[in-house]
């Protein structure tokens, strides 16, 4: 023990400071949490990642990176996605949610403009995986495998690359150019590819599980389904899978004045705006009403702008030919009745309700069924490919994923069960029997302090006039000004992982919170906090918690 | 030079040869003349020093106390009341080992009130750990704040000089006040100990939990206990640099003949002088041993010179209520138990409140204890004012 | 005069108020501190008044202050400062800041003469008060500026007068700058230190410091109840300079003194289960006359 100094006056130099870490009971942890947009992403983006980059280093390029790790259609998506991130976006119990989407679009273009490559991550395996199908899932699956190492080679039925994206997505909704591109950038990894190629006809099934480790069925679900009334055979009548495959072809087709669509999904609406592009005038017929029809929300209002009419409660019994062409349909009104196997209210006809209206193209999109021609597989309900829940089907080392399994979904649910089935795909081959780790729980809306953050006004994008629209097949939403989409990413909570707003580092009283040297992190000094918990509760993203002292 | 001036006067005049840097008061009788001394010495610029004008003595000490601590030789002066009011600062001041000087110039305490002399004040703080130093006369006085300040930035401890109110501040004597070239020879500049300086970050007036605070009263008292060296080579020193006795820890007066010994502090003692050499003149051999400096207490010198004697009568103007004169107590003390038993040592209380102490008083205490030994008797009582129902 | 603005609105974090302080978990006071002296700088003096402060931050021998401080007694921190000013003065020393602090019963009760006498005789020392309503350091008794309605253990029915407004006593004096603050808005506390310390003469800062074993609350919520204080329109944040209010924060939405008073055991006896007592409207209307006084 040191000397009394004189009059107890001491050199504070030499003093060694007390350590009170010794009296907590709580202790402070950083938490990495999931959050919500992340949750709701059926590909499981970083969204919160590539926009804290954006927000708090502006730089495109490594946003990119951050988003096609997952997602290797960033472009694509950014237009075509029903963004079910921002329904889930904390932000919006603050004000308005992050506009997802947009930026997600922002950072695609980006990637096609100053040409980005992806990087490949592990270096060449022995084991090669064969996959069928060129549309999201497929690419999604064979990108993710490539970059784990394996031999990828795609064997697609159509003459061009992209599936339903580009056979069943018009232009003005997704250019073909860009689907393009970024189709080429997957494909740079290395993996191959042959077109024209049907698996089942071309080539067998076991052609390919005899030579290649694994495969992955992304075959979709291209096939129309009719409904079954009479005329359906007569010319211009078309399932909305023709009508959309024969346009995107690049074929002229013939479609007359009058159009009528049947159906209330995505295809009936791509249908309906094709054909109103065309110059007709445009009726869709949907036998329930707009609260049911399956279609995206966007999709909807964007086909009323166009003013496409929107009949209801209307049901097609009979089409009315002259001569093998179209010239009207027949329908009987219907009425909603309680729900039935689809959820949706039922329809039942209502009697002496018939009417005729004019037509000189009938395209039914009442529906889509997965091609199955020379695939022998098990199915559920006799639909869609039956899997297990690592996505095997009933082939050994066959995998499935994307609308040939779960029936019409979305371009970014198939990107996400393309990583799945890459992931099942490795695991199958390794052996690899373990399941994977769960990920971080999901930070709610509840969990945060919002004090620290500001009201800013959601970014919103501006579509061309209807008239200018109906003139072609363009974008109808031009390029976004890369600065406003900056601004927008700001307004990220950064939920449940750290942004460096410095509230811990200068609310502790302890000064326990420090600076880390080499990470730049901020790190809690055990030997001096004291647990009292206010880092966590002043945290506005809920990344510190407080748990017991071990 | 030599100069008829008031006592007050002769202090602050030798304090500002001193060169203190800050000097903080509060007014009370009868110390204003000394502060309002030093503010016309400052205000006429002739000291170079910062004069802070506070609202109460408890701030003259603080003030004090924060300039000393910051490395500035500081001065303050009080009485009574004032430095009652400044205790808790006092004990601060010597726990912090700051060589401040303060003059007390001794006065009664309330209540009742009385502005006039006597020394229950300076007794009051006697245990706060600042050497107290009692002068005789008003040269002795200026003398001691030269001394003071030299006992003060050697050992580290306070000094108190006390100086009766009135009888010697207000008195005016011829006093030789030093040249400053003198002065500043003698007594070089402020080299302080600890300060706070951000240059070099000191922590000063921590507290210390009961692992460490007796140590501190117990260096203290050894502090005190070994002040007793440079106090008496302070008064030797003056004595060779300024050709006069001054100070130190006792002083006696015809005492090694005599038979009865008085001891006294303070500014009666010239009366008592007066005393004795009168009695000499009629064949009594009385003597005198003047207490100089009562902190720390000068047991060992007053065994020495006392021991002979066995009859002293200890003259004081203080009292401790309920127990008897504190000065006496302190005297008996001074011998061990075996040598007290046939020895008479007789307590007086005198002059309180200012009470006149003649020639004639202290004759008839010489004759009393003559006589007989007096456990305790203040002089010149006047009984006819006592009342026998509140005894 | 932007690189001025810059400087005065940069957020310091130093520590010079450092780690190993004795203070309960989560103490506004340590907070505050630490804000403070970081914002003065390294260039500093700090005499400090007898109380939680003191007592957490300078046992021997381990005190966690980085910055030279003097501490002597309870009420005197204003005049020790005076001293030090003083002798920095005649020495010829510095410039250095001078910061006296004490907590709100050194300040505002037994050391009321001494910062009186200091603000009057004009000496350039900042002087800082730490209030956190009562002498906590002593087991939680009252002092004048313990709100209407607290218990204290020396008041357990309540309160029964009024928060004494010394930020207005102290611009009585004459003194160039006055300023509240809380611990919750460090940016906005720091600028005020820096402000402070750039003008010459006495001034005079008062925080509020939340203590969570003295109100009542867990040490979590010390600044969620500082912005509380202040929303409720109970402890306005003002700056007077040269004797004018100035810098008034107003409340963006007013929050009803219960959402303040519900948080904190210290005023549980005005509500009967759950239910408030006229006290609650009496303290509302304190309230409302701050709201009005200073514009809030």
């Amino acid at each position: 023990m040191e000397k009394l100094p004189l009059g107890l006056a001491l050199d504070l130099r030499k003093v060694v400071p007390y350590k009170t870490g010794s009296w907590r009971t709580l202790m402070p942890v950083n938490m990495m949490q999931t959050p919500p947009c992340t949750q709701s992403c059926p590909a499981g983006n970083d969204i919160r990642g590539f926009l804290r980059v954006l927000a708090e280093k502006q730089d495109y390029e490594e946003a990119w990176h951050v988003l096609t790790r997952t997602n290797p259609l960033p472009a694509t998506c950014g237009r075509v996605c029903p963004h079910p991130c921002e329904a889930g976006c904390n932000r919006r119990d603050f004000d308005t949610p992050l506009a997802i989407n947009c930026s997600e679009r922002a950072v695609g273009d980006y990637g096609l403009e100053y040409n980005l490559k992806h990087k490949k991550l592990i270096s060449k395996r022995k084991e090669k995986v064969a996959v069928v199908g060129s549309g999201p899932a497929g690419l999604s699956c064979a990108f993710h495998l490539t970059k784990r190492g394996f031999q990828v080679k795609i064997f697609e039925a159509n003459s061009e690359p992209g599936g339903w994206m580009r056979y069943g997505i018009p232009s003005y909704r997704l250019p073909n150019y860009i689907l393009k591109q970024e189709i080429e950038k997957i494909l740079e990894l290395g993996i191959e590819i042959e077109c024209n190629v049907k698996v089942g006809v071309n080539i067998p099934m076991d052609h390919l599980t005899q030579h290649y480790n694994a495969v992955f069925l992304g075959i979709g679900a291209q096939m129309g389904a009719s409904i079954k009334i009479p005329g359906e055979d007569a010319q211009n009548v078309f399932s909305g899978v023709e009508f959309l495959k024969l346009i995107n072809s690049g074929q002229i087709v013939e479609i007359g004045k009058d159009v009528v669509v049947i159906g209330g999904g995505n295809t009936a609406m791509d249908c309906a705006r094709v054909a109103k592009r065309l110059g007709a005038n445009v009726s869709v017929f949907y036998r329930r009403t707009r609260v049911e029809m399956p279609a995206i929300t966007a999709e909807i209002d964007e086909a009323l702008e166009e003013r496409i009419m929107f009949r209801y409660h209307t049901n097609p019994l009979k089409i009315i030919t002259d001569e093998d062409r179209v010239v009207g349909l027949l329908c009987e009104q219907m009425e909603l009745k309680e729900s039935d196997a689809s959820g949706r209210a039922r329809p039942v006809p209502i009697g002496d309700s018939e009417s005729t209206y004019p037509a000189d193209t009938v395209i039914m999109a009442t529906g889509q069924a997965v091609d199955y021609d020379g695939i022998e597989i098990r199915k559920q309900n006799d639909q869609w490919i039956s899997t297990n829940e690592n996505l095997m089907t009933s082939i050994d080392g066959v995998f499935a994923g994307g609308d040939a399994v779960l029936g019409l979904e979305t371009v970014a649910v198939a990107i996400g069960q393309g990583l799945r089935a890459a992931s099942a795909i490795e695991d199958y081959i390794e052996g690899n029997l373990e399941s994977q780790l769960s990920p971080p729980p999901v930070i709610y809306s509840k969990d945060l302090n919002t004090y620290y953050y500001t009201h800013e006004k959601q970014f919103s994008k501006k579509a061309v006039s209807i008239h200018t629209r109906l003139k072609n097949f363009r974008e109808i939403y031009p390029s976004f000004d890369r600065q406003e989409i900056i601004k927008e990413a700001e307004r990220c909570f950064s939920c449940g992982l750290c942004f460096y707003c410095g509230n811990c580092y200068m609310y502790c009283p302890d000064n326990a919170v420090k600076i880390s040297p080499s990470t730049g992190k901020y790190d809690f000094d055990l030997d001096f906090c004291k647990g009292c918990g206010l880092c966590a509760i002043e945290c506005p993203c809920h990344y510190i918690q407080m748990t017991l002292e071990r | 030079m030599l100069k008829q001036i008031e006592g007050s006067q002769a202090v602050a005049d030798v304090v500002a040869l001193c060169r203190p840097n800050v000097i903080s008061a509060y007014p009370i009788t009868p110390q204003t003349h000394i502060v309002e001394d030093l503010s016309v010495i400052v205000g006429q610029g002739k000291l170079d020093a910062e004069f802070v004008n506070v609202e109460s003595e408890f701030s003259a000490a603080s003030v004090v106390l924060g300039a000393s601590a910051a490395g500035a030789r500081a001065y303050t002066a009080t009485s009574s009341q004032g430095l009652l009011l400044m205790a808790e600062v006092i004990y601060c001041i010597a726990g912090m080992r700051l060589p401040i000087v303060l003059t007390c110039a001794n006065r009664a305490i309330s209540a009742p009130l009385s502005i006039w002399n006597d020394q229950q004040d300076s007794m009051a703080v006697r245990d706060a750990g600042w050497i107290q130093l009692f002068a005789e006369d008003n040269q002795e006085a200026a003398d001691l704040h030269i001394q003071a300040y030299k006992i003060a930035e050697q050992t580290f401890l306070p000094v108190m000089v006390c100086m009766d109110g009135f009888i010697l501040t207000h008195a005016f004597e011829p006093v030789d006040i030093p040249e400053q070239k003198e002065v500043d020879d003698f007594l070089p500049p402020f080299k302080p100990r600890h300060i706070v300086d951000p240059r070099w970050p000191r922590g000063i007036g921590l507290y210390a939990d009961p692992r460490f605070y007796m140590e501190t009263r117990y260096i203290l008292h050894r502090a005190m206990e070994k002040s007793e060296k440079t106090i008496k080579e302070v008064s030797a020193d003056f004595s060779k640099t300024f050709g006069r006795d001054s100070g130190g820890f006792i002083k006696t007066y015809k005492l090694k003949e005599a038979d009865v010994a008085i001891v006294s502090m303070g500014s009666v003692v010239g009366t008592i002088k007066d005393l004795i050499d009168q009695l000499e003149e009629e064949g009594k051999k009385v003597g005198l041993l003047q207490i100089c400096s009562y902190r720390p207490f000068p047991r060992q010198e007053i065994y020495n010179v006392l021991k002979e004697k066995m009859n002293i009568v200890v003259l004081e103007k203080c009292i401790s209520l309920g127990r008897g004169g504190i000065l006496a107590s302190d005297i008996r003390w001074s011998f061990p138990r075996a040598e007290k038993k046939d020895r008479n040592i007789s307590s007086f209380i005198a002059g309180l409140g200012g009470r006149n102490i003649t020639v004639d008083d202290l004759r008839y205490m010489v004759e009393k204890v003559e006589k007989e030994p007096v456990e305790l008797e203040f002089l010149g009582l006047k009984k006819e004012l006592i009342a026998d129902k509140d005894l | 005069m932007n690189e001025k603005a810059e400087e005065l609105n940069r957020v310091e974090k130093k520590d010079l108020f450092g780690s190993g302080h004795r203070a309960c978990g989560g103490c506004g006071q340590a907070l505050a501190a630490r804000l403070v002296h970081d914002a003065a700088g390294e260039n500093t003096i700090a005499c400090v008044a007898t109380g939680c402060l003191e007592v957490f931050s300078s046992p021997y021998p381990d005190p966690c202050w980085r910055i030279p401080f003097l501490h002597s007694l309870f009420e005197n921190p204003a005049a020790v400062a005076s001293g030090v000013e003083a002798a920095y003065k005649a020495l010829k020393k510095g410039p250095v800041n001078i910061i006296a602090q004490a907590g709100d019963g050194s300040t505002a009760d037994i050391g009321f003469q001494c910062i009186s006498g200091m603000f009057e005789r004009g000496h350039n020392v900042l002087y800082v008060c730490y209030d956190n309503e009562a002498y906590m350091n002593t087991g939680v008794q009252r002092s004048s500026f313990t709100p209407y309605g607290a218990w204290t253990s020396t008041t357990p029915m309540g309160n029964p007068t009024r928060k004494k407004n010394l930020p207005l006593i102290a611009a009585d004096h004459g003194i160039p700058y006055v300023a509240t603050a809380t611990v919750d808005d460090f940016r906005d506390l720091q600028r005020k230190v820096k402000t402070a310390l750039s003008i010459e003469g006495p001034k005079y800062i008062h925080i509020l410091v939340p203590c969570p074993l003295g109100w009542g609350h867990p040490g979590e919520l010390t600044v969620k109840i500082c912005r509380l204080a202040k929303d409720t329109g109970l402890f306005p944040i003002f700056e007077i300079i040269d004797g004018k209010v100035t810098n008034v924060k107003k409340i963006p939405v007013k929050v009803p003194v219960e959402e303040y008073l519900k948080p904190q055991g210290r005023f549980r006896f005005l509500f009967k289960k759950g239910v408030p007592t006229e006290k609650v409207a009496e303290i509302q209307e304190i309230a409302n006359q701050n709201i009005e006084r200073f514009n809030l």
